[in-house]
Parts: C-alpha cells; structure tokens; sequence
C-alpha cells in the first residue's frame, strides 16, 4: 500500500476517542468477537460465517445520530418481523440508490396494522396530507464517488449461489451495520476510501481510481 | 495503491509494445475523426461543455489561456497572411477545422511527470485524471506536446452557473475547484453506465452502445467511438467495431511512429505521431480541391 493512500479524516479519530457509545457491555462484546475471529481466523479463511464467498469489510464509526421526522423501527421491521430489506428498500438490487420507499409501500401495511400507535398515527396523518415524511440520509458518500448497490448486490446477492436471500440484511451489514436492532438507521461504518478499498482487496474488486472516482 | 497502479500500466504497456498488441486490457477506446466531414460547427466543443460540467469563463480569462475547453476546435486557413490590402477581418475561404480533445496516448507524456501520480492509465487504455490526488503542479499539461490539458486557476463554480443554472450540472461528474488539472475523460462516465448495464446483464459491451456527447451531437457524423479491441475474429464470426474498421481501412496502426500507407487514398493519421506517444485518435485527413 503506498504513502499517497488517503488517511481517514480528523474527526474519525475524535469520534472513536469520545467514547459516548462506548459501553462496558460493547467492551465485553468486542472481546468476544475479537476470540472469536481469532479463532474463526486460525480453521478457516473465511471470517463471516453468515455470508459465504465473501469476506466483510473492517472499521467502525461512531457518527452523530441524525433525527428522522417519525423514528421508524427497524427493528420491528427487520428483525421481529423478518421483513427482507430489499422489500421496502426495492431499488437497491435495480439501481445506483438503494432508495427510500413512498409512503404508499408503508400504507399498504399499515392501513390495517398497528393503526393505534402514535408513530403509525403520524404516518397516516402525513399520507392523509399527501405529503411524505422528508427522512434524512444518513448514509451519504461524498459527491466526487460513484456508488452503486446494484453492483454490490449482484455481487453478494444474485451471483452469490451460496447464499440465502433471506440473509440479505448480512450483506446489507457490511456497509450499513447491523440495521436490524437499531431503530432509526445510524452509521456505524466509516464508509471511506481506505474501508471501501480494504475490501475491495479482499474480495477480489476493481482497484482502478477510475471506478470509483468520478 | 496508485503507485502499483502506475508502474502495472506501465509494465503492461511495455509487454503489449514487445509483444505486438495490446490484449490484456479490458477496453480500449479509441476515435477516428474525419475531417472530410467536420464543418467546423463548434457542436462537439458545446455538447462536452454541458456534458462534463465545464466552466464558462467569460471573455478576460479566455484571453490569457485559462479557458476550459476540453475539446477545442482549432482552426487553420489556406492562407494565413491577408496580405496588405486586407478589406475583412478574415479570409473568405479556405478554412479547415481540427476538433482537438485529449488524445488519449497509450504512452501519454503526461503520466510519469505527475509526482502523486493523479494521472494514470486505466485498464481501459483511457488515461485518467483523478481530482481528488492532483495537486495542481501543472507539470502534465507542460509536457502535453498537444496543450489538452486544463487548469482550474479559479474556483469557476461560484459563477459559472448562476441559478437557476446549477440545475443544469452532470451529477455522474463532479464539479471541479481550483488548483487541479482536468481534461477530455472520453465521457468515463458514459463509459461507466455502459459497463454497468452490460455487467448487469450478464453480458459484453455492444459496439456503438458507448457514445460520447461529441460524437453524439456532431451534426455530420464525424467523430466515430467505440472499442478497439473489436477485431474481427474468423472464429466466432464477431464483426469488428466501427472505429476499428476505420483504422484499419486507413492503414493506421498502434505502436508506430510513422504509418505505411500503400496508396494516397488512405487519409488517417495521428497527430504529432513521430514523437511516439501513440495515441488513441485517428484523423482523416481533408481532401479538397485547390
Ligand atoms: S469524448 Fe467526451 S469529454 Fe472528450 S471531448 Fe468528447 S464530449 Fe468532451
Ligand atoms: S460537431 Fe462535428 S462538424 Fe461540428 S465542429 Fe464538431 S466535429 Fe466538426
């Protein structure tokens, strides 16, 4: 790797260094997850069971928690529920943006379902205005990169014969975190050059500048 | 990263010259131009201005050579002098018309002078300028023996495209600040898509799927694009591309300095090709009576 590589910016480091999120219980998990990649390292090359043919990308962040117009479960959704991510998230295997769905995806459900809860309440009065909550992106790469999901689906996803497509929210993780126990989605990845080019490394992707930058 | 990625191309580029082509890239775009055609209607120049998020830059800055034409239409005449008896500002004929973008030399001169090696070959034979690395040294564009590459000497997108006027920008492009170097990209970004949809279609790029906004909008058809790789292969009945045909057609070849040409008939060429950069353009030279 040579010196020119980009280094991660300031404020990576003054996040991990802050600390806030940073429980004794993420503490012991990390530990555990250290023993057991260690161990996971040592029988085979593979480290991700859940994900076959592919080796997840490395790093974490702690980002500033973006407030959303209604704090929208995911966990409900994707965990309780089992909802794939590419239900609601339908243009992510189609397209470059993965995609936020309309309103209507959301009615189609909730019409019926949970119609006393006040965030569905707050839903149905936005759909009743035919206006559409303005969720704010939280994942979002700098402009001058080009991105695109349908690749990386294909990738993982479609070409990945090994793979269920039920466990589409494993590769989902890669970039976006465990999704499916939070609520409101928040970064935990850094989504730089240098994670997007480790793994890149390590799963065999394009290294050219040109692919990425535009 | 960029470093290996440097001295690979350049290695690759070595083993093709030795062992007569240039088979391990993936694409390898190229152009033939014909003059012939070309009315010297300045189209081409305006579409790559709307295409590629180019500055305008007004009049002033023109004057001193900071425009940011990425294709320039260079115009020469029969007869340069008016003579004294000059009764218009310019000659009433005998123009001809060069449409010069960057020409996108295998062995580009701008490469190994780039010191953080912001311009490098691709594996598609483009030679590319990374924005984010370059660090405006200008180096590359003094050794461009063509004089195609561009410098941001100001932040243009404060003026440039007043509003409503923004709305008009390329997302796929970024808009570029002062202080690094740019030019003609071939349109990657068109490029890109195209392979994008090819490779979600579980499937090769089609000749003449890529078009650049040049040969796109050229009014008579001059500019022809497309892979040059695409050689006829008596095997599997694959015809060759368009702009292989082309060169083909007019005796010009990769890897030389000075082209054989069996009769007058065949007109391609490659401009400045004596000093070896081996470029990627093809020009068919203008017949015309005299
Ligand atoms: S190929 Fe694209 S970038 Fe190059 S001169 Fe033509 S329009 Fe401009
Ligand atoms: S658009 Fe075509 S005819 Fe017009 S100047 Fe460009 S190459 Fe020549």
């Amino acid at each position: 790797m040579s010196v020119l590589q980009h280094l991660p910016p300031g404020r990576f480091i003054e996040a991990a260094g802050r600390g806030s999120r940073q429980t004794k219980h993420t503490v012991q998990v990390s530990f555990i997850v250290m023993l057991l990649m260690a161990t996971m390292a040592l029988f085979s090359a593979n480290v991700n069971a859940d994900v076959p043919n592919a080796v997840p990308p490395e790093g974490e962040y702690s980002g500033i928690h973006v407030e959303q117009p209604i704090e929208f479960p995911h966990d409900i959704h994707a965990d309780v529920n089992e909802i794939n991510c590419m239900y609601c998230h339908t243009y992510a295997r189609r397209s470059k943006v993965a995609g936020i769905p309309p309103t209507s995806k959301c009615m189609g459900c909730h019409s019926i379902i949970a119609t006393d809860k006040p965030r569905i309440q707050k839903l149905t009065e936005y759909w009743e205005n035919k206006e559409s909550p303005k969720w704010k992106k939280v994942h979002d790469v700098p402009d001058f990169v080009h991105f695109t999901h349908e690749k990386h689906i294909k990738r993982f996803v479609i070409d990945n014969e090994d793979l269920q497509v039920e466990n589409v929210s494993e590769v989902c993780a890669f970039c976006h975190g465990e999704v499916k126990k939070m609520t409101v989605a928040d970064k935990v990845k850094p989504l730089t050059m240098g994670f997007c080019q480790r793994c890149h490394q390590a799963n065999d992707g394009p290294s050219d500048c040109w692919h990425c930058h535009k | 990263m960029s470093l290996s990625n440097l001295i690979d191309d350049w290695s690759r580029y070595r083993k093709g010259r030795e062992e007569g082509g240039f088979h391990d890239y993936e694409h390898m775009w190229g152009m033939s131009i014909d003059l012939n055609k070309c009315i010297g209607c300045n189209a081409c120049s305006v579409a790559c201005y709307a295409e590629n998020n180019l500055a305008v830059v007004g009049k002033e800055k023109f004057e001193k050579g900071q425009g940011m034409h990425w294709l320039r239409l260079e115009r020469y005449w029969d007869e340069p002098d008016l003579g004294e008896e000059r009764t218009t500002e310019f000659q009433q004929h005998g123009a001809s018309f060069l449409p010069m973008m960057c020409q996108q030399c295998n062995a580009a001169t701008c490469e190994p002078v780039c010191p953080v090696a912001a311009t490098y070959h691709t594996p598609d034979g483009l030679n590319a300028q990374v924005y984010n690395r370059c660090i405006g040294s200008r180096y590359c564009s003094n050794n461009c023996p063509y004089r195609l590459r561009y410098f941001n000497f100001w932040s243009y997108y404060e003026d440039s495209w007043p509003a409503p006027l923004q709305m008009q920008l390329n997302p796929d492009i970024s808009v570029r600040d002062k202080g690094v170097m740019e030019k003609c990209t071939f349109c990657v970004q068109r490029i890109r898509t195209v392979k994008d949809t090819a490779r979600m279609e579980d499937r090769k790029v089609r000749d003449g799927e890529v078009q650049t906004a040049c040969s796109q909008t050229c009014p008579t058809g001059a500019i022809e694009f497309g892979d040059m790789l695409g050689m006829y292969d008596p095997e599997t009945g694959v015809a060759e591309t368009k702009v292989t045909r082309m060169w083909r057609k007019h005796q010009v070849e990769f890897g030389k300095t000075k082209q054989n040409k069996q009769t007058p008939d065949m007109r391609g060429y490659r401009v400045f090709e004596f000093l070896n950069t081996d470029p990627c353009v093809m020009y068919l030279d203008r017949v015309r009576e005299v």
